[in-house]
């Protein structure tokens, strides 16, 4: 590869000086590749134990080009960013083989002055966490100048990632904004001195949807308008179609599939890219049965399966299949294999069942899995389990003059009743984990009632289930311990450990394991099954499925919709996720700034959303090629949160009453059960008859797509 | 702030409180009888009972206490039994050398600390063998390092003088009663640097030790913040190891240092009264060990009051100085 050339268009924008940013990039000016992975192997040893996470890959990026690089945990996509990187850790020692060429430099053979180089000159990253890829001591005007080179450069760059009033914050810390706006930052870093590629490993996962949108928008718009190549590595397919030109699915360290976008999200080819989008929830997605989930668990990178990585979870799997592994192969636009060489448009698969079973996404969709049976404590009438009353919850942190109170929750009413499962939705800081804190007694409410009906105290599941299991005890006996308290002796007792192991589809050996010999998605169901054991009226789930990956987090929801079933019990279930709180609860609260603004039958809810908020959230659902961003501006502050309705300073509806006079959730004419905190959307809706709402509801949604 | 003082004074009075109850009940447990070690051994028993009656040991033991903290509060050491000079007195004269040799040794040892942190974390050249050396001398106790310096260093080799804080007899003795400073208020630069070769040994001794802690405690949090992913931020950026280390990683990792900083304060203390023994440097360590065979409780009590005092400033700095390396950290 010639270097020199390459190296010279690279420079040349950056001595065009500031308007570059927003100069159109040159459409075509280069045809050769930015980025050449060939034939790309790394293996670490650990615990005496080769760990292979990249066997052989090879791919090609175009300049300018998004490419969304897709995969579950642990199938190698940090490992090919870090590559690309050049940052791979030193110890464990990595072992490297063949090539992975960004503008022409070898980064698997370049010395850390030469990678450094390159990083300088042609690369820039986004890593996931925005809390901790900062510099928690150092301004961060500081911090992007060092990637920017001068602090007018700084504010131009921040400017154009969308901090609002970028000169005043160069002087604020990391921890004085929130993560968007920290991401934001990262972003402003990356695209200084206009690199021509840019990693971005998970750079939305940490945020909030709705500003998981904004930063989607932003990466969007930054190639348009600079001309830079992206690699966004997420385990979200949804994600990467909403932005990507094409998708990579990396599987058990080798590329499964990779072709356009709109081809991989609407009709991928290999099993296992099929069985991703399958299990990854949309709104359409059936309610009536459990979700179709891959089976079995994700490979041992330690231990790969002679030939295809996914045969032993593939339902189309035969003896040829593992003989060799799959090569990648070109496949036409009438699914025969090609021979012809790989290309930037091609649509490429490893399987070599290929055509001989059917395909695409629709074809296998629902009527596989059994629908679920109906609720056991259905016929025990309509009792509240679990009635809220006027709760408000008050923090107050920091001290002296800095004192300031955090309003959590500002009078929150709701009622579940027994069997019923209610889906809590809500962005970040509205308070929906401290309602189900305050539920589960783990703290005091400062005003209002919590009822409880004849069950007593729920049980309840964290979000990050490692944290909430004893380390040094064993599974069975933390799940024994509950019976223990109920008197139960020795064998009666571990029977029924063995019961609730079953029931949350455990294998009985995982009595005898502890928790760190578990993956993420066995501890959460140890988390049930111990919170289970002794069926309680009501179980409480804090976001139980947001550190798993899609297809575990579909197994896990399809375990409390069977246990809910199964036991009878009552579920109050927090998530971020619109379409996960659809598939759980029979309804959805939607909740804002420590209220409830929207409540109501679960399908009703997403199909015909009223208040403002709700439709905002919905928007963040992807679609192929296209980002909503309905809502602008940060996530809202419970400090000090704004008067009147405290959605009106982000509300694409506000009308000047907004900021002043209060809101209630009042019931919606003819839609029982139904409750909303916008007189405004209300307004709107009454009139007349029935079909006006929709289309009212229609035409905005409308509007916002045509933007 | 306000809260941070109020709080540090109030640790003090604690500190202080707990400090003279254990000198009392030393005292107490000791069944040495003050009285006649200020007589002197050849003192009739009727003059011991009348002088242990004088100086109030015959009261009961919680009688004694609270007379010496209600003295405490007017400023009241008592006497010592040894010099007969208030302890007061006695403090003021031999306490600006110990806190010369203090404060210089603390000081070295930071930049001792920092040094072996730096480079040992940093994989420099050489570090190996500054780490082996540093590690070899701060194994050894202080007395015998004491020696081996003496010895050695001003015996052998005359490099540096091993006894006392100067050699003019007609230093200045004001404003600070530190030499090398009032070497430097009257214009008397000899003597200035003489004080300063004087103070090398005594305060390298003092420092070693403290310092390998220091520098063991920085290097395992600069290792953890070369790993964390704002180094990886930096180095995505170009910048150089060099710059990732002292621009990023060190700053972050200051703060485990200073802790360990504070901690090491009172262990140099023990050291820095045995450092002036050997050395025969003027200080309250010099004092105290002249006080203890004598069973000099005032005196003893008041030099450990000050240290007591000693300790809560340098801690309350060492939280100050975090503060201001770690935003995040506010002062309460
Ligand atoms: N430094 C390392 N030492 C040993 N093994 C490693 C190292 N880094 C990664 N691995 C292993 O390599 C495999 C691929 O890891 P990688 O981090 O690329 O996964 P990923 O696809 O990014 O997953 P995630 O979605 O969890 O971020 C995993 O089995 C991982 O445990
Ligand atoms: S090669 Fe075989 S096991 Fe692998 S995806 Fe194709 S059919 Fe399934
Ligand atoms: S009350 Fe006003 S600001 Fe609040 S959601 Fe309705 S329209 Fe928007
Ligand atoms: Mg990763």
């Amino acid at each position: 590869m010639d270097d020199a050339p390459r190296a010279a268009e690279a420079s040349a924008p950056a001595a065009r000086g500031t308007e570059r940013l927003f100069d159109a990039a040159s459409p075509g000016a280069s045809k050769s590749p930015l980025v050449v992975v060939d034939d790309l192997h790394v293996s670490f040893e650990r615990g005496g134990q080769q760990v292979n996470a990249l066997r052989g890959v090879s791919f090609e990026l175009q300049p300018g080009e998004i490419l969304g690089l897709v995969g579950e945990s642990g199938s190698g996509k940090s490992v090919l960013a870090l590559t690309l990187l050049g940052l791979l850790p030193e110890r464990p020692r990595p072992v490297i083989t063949g090539s992975a060429l960004v503008s022409g430099t070898d980064m698997v053979t370049a010395n850390r002055e030469q990678a450094r180089l390159v990083r300088k000159q042609h690369l820039g990253a986004v890593f996931q966490d925005p809390m901790t890829s900062l510099n928690p001591t150092m301004r961060i005007g500081k911090q992007v100048i060092e990637a920017a080179g001068s602090t007018q450069e700084a504010v131009r760059l921040l400017d154009a990632v969308g901090l609002p009033d970028p000169a005043s914050r160069l002087r604020s810390y990391p921890h004085e904004l929130s993560g968007g706006l920290r991401q934001r930052v990262m972003i402003a870093m990356a695209v200084a001195d206009s690199p021509a590629l840019v990693i971005a490993d998970e750079p939305t996962t940490a945020l909030d949807v709705t500003v998981q949108a904004q930063i989607l928008e932003l990466l969007g718009t930054l190639r348009d308008e600079l001309g830079t190549s992206f690699i966004l590595v997420t385990h979200d397919l949804g994600v990467a179609a909403q932005v990507a030109d094409r998708i990579a699915v990396l599987y058990g360290g080798r590329l499964a599939e990779v072709g356009p976008s709109a081809d991989l999200f609407g009709a991928p080819l290999h099993p296992y890219a099929t069985g991703l989008l399958r299990s990854r929830l949309v709104l359409r997605t059936d309610r009536s049965r459990p979700i179709v989930t891959l089976p079995g668990e994700p490979p041992d990178p330690r231990n790969h399966p002679p030939g295809c990585p996914f045969s032993p979870r593939c339902e189309h799997h035969s003896g040829e299949c593992d003989v060799a592994l799959p090569p990648l192969e070109t496949v036409t636009a009438t699914g025969e294999i090609a021979p012809s060489p790989a290309g930037s448009a091609m649509h490429q698969v490893a399987c070599v069942r290929l055509g001989r079973f059917s395909t695409g996404h629709a074809a296998a969709i629902d009527e596989r899995a059994e629908p679920w049976g109906p609720v056991a404590s259905a016929s025990r009438g309509r009792n509240p389990a679990v009635l809220v009353h006027g709760v408000h919850k008050r923090f107050t942190i920091g001290t002296g003059l800095r004192k300031k109170h955090l309003l959590a929750l500002r009078g929150v009413d709701l009622s579940l009743n027994e069997g019923e499962a209610i889906a809590l939705v809500g962005e970040s800081g509205c308070g929906k984990s401290t309602l189900l804190r305050s539920i589960a007694g783990l703290q005091m409410v400062d005003e209002g009632e919590i009822e409880f009906g004849k069950g007593g105290r729920p049980q309840m599941v964290f979000q990050d289930a490692g944290a909430s299991l004893t380390p040094w005890l064993t599974v069975g006996e933390q799940i024994g311990e509950r019976l223990r308290s109920e008197g139960l002796r020795r064998q009666p007792r571990d029977a029924r450990v063995l019961e609730a192991l079953t029931l949350v589809g455990l294998p009985a050996e995982v009595a005898k394991a502890r928790p760190a010999q578990l993956s993420g998605g066995q501890r959460q169901r140890v988390a049930l099954a111990r919170a289970t054991v002794v069926p309680p009226e009501v179980l409480l789930c804090d976001e139980p499925t947001s550190a798993l990956d899609v297809s575990l987090a579909a197994t896990v929801l399809n375990l409390i919709g069977r246990l809910r079933r199964e036991l009878g019990v009552a579920i109050l279930f927090v998530t971020h996720d619109l379409a996960a709180a659809r598939m759980v609860g029979d309804r959805i609260a939607v909740m804002y700034l420590g209220r409830i603004v929207e409540i109501g039958d679960a399908d009703e809810l997403c199909s015909a959303p009223i208040h403002p908020y709700t439709k905002a959230l919905l928007d963040t659902v992807p679609e192929v090629g296209r980002v909503h961003v309905r809502l602008k501006g940060e996530p809202a502050n419970p400090i000090d949160p704004p008067n009147g309705c405290a959605f009106h300073p982000r509300c694409p509806s506000a009308e000047p009453t907004c900021a002043t006079s209060p809101v209630s959730l009042d019931p919606v004419e003819g839609a029982s059960g139904r409750r909303v905190a916008c007189p405004i959307a209300l307004r709107l809706r009454t009139p007349i008859t029935g079909d006006l709402n929709t289309a009212g509801v229609m035409s905005a949604r409308d509007d916002s797509g045509r933007r | 702030m306000i809260k941070f003082v109020v709080k540090r004074l109030l640790s003090m009075v604690v500190i202080l409180l707990m400090l003279t109850a254990i000198v009392f009940l030393l005292q107490k447990l000791s069944h040495i009888n003050p009285a006649h070690a200020y007589l002197g051994a050849n003192a009739s028993q009727a003059a011991v009972n009348r002088e242990t009656h004088i100086l109030g040991y015959d009261r009961p033991f919680i009688a004694q206490y609270f007379h010496y903290v209600s003295g405490l509060l007017r400023g009241n050491l008592e006497v010592s039994l040894r010099t007969r000079h208030p302890v007061s007195t006695d403090i003021v004269a031999f306490l600006p050398a110990t806190v010369e040799l203090a404060v210089s040794g603390l000081f070295l040892a930071m930049v001792l600390g920092a040094v072996f942190g730096l480079i040992s974390a940093a994989r420099f050249r050489g570090a190996g063998a500054f780490r082996m050396l540093l590690m070899s001398f701060a194994s050894a106790p202080v007395f015998l390092l004491s020696l081996l310096g003496i010895l050695v260093l001003s015996g052998n080799l005359h490099w540096l003088p091993g006894t006392g804080d100067t050699s003019y007899t007609n230093a200045p003795t004001g404003p600070t009663g530190i030499i090398v400073i009032d070497g430097l208020v009257h214009g008397q630069f000899a003597v200035a640097w003489d004080g300063v070769w004087h103070l090398i040994l005594p305060a390298l001794v003092v420092a070693l030790g403290p310092a390998v802690s220091i520098g063991r405690v920085l290097r395992g949090s600069l290792e953890a913040s070369m790993l964390s992913d704002f180094a990886r931020t930096a180095r995505a950026k170009g910048l150089k190891e060099r710059t990732v280390v002292l621009h990023h990683a060190l700053r972050n990792s200051v703060s485990a240092a200073l802790s360990m900083t504070g901690l090491q304060v009172g262990l140099m203390f023990a050291g820095v009264v045995v450092v002036e023994t050997i050395f025969a440097w003027p200080g309250i360590g010099l004092y105290v060990d002249q006080s203890i065979p004598q069973a000099d409780f005032p005196a003893i009590a008041g030099v450990t009051l000050v240290l007591g005092v000693g300790y809560v400033i340098i801690n309350a700095i060492v939280d100050i100085l975090q503060a201001v390396v770690d935003p995040r950290v506010a002062l309460v």
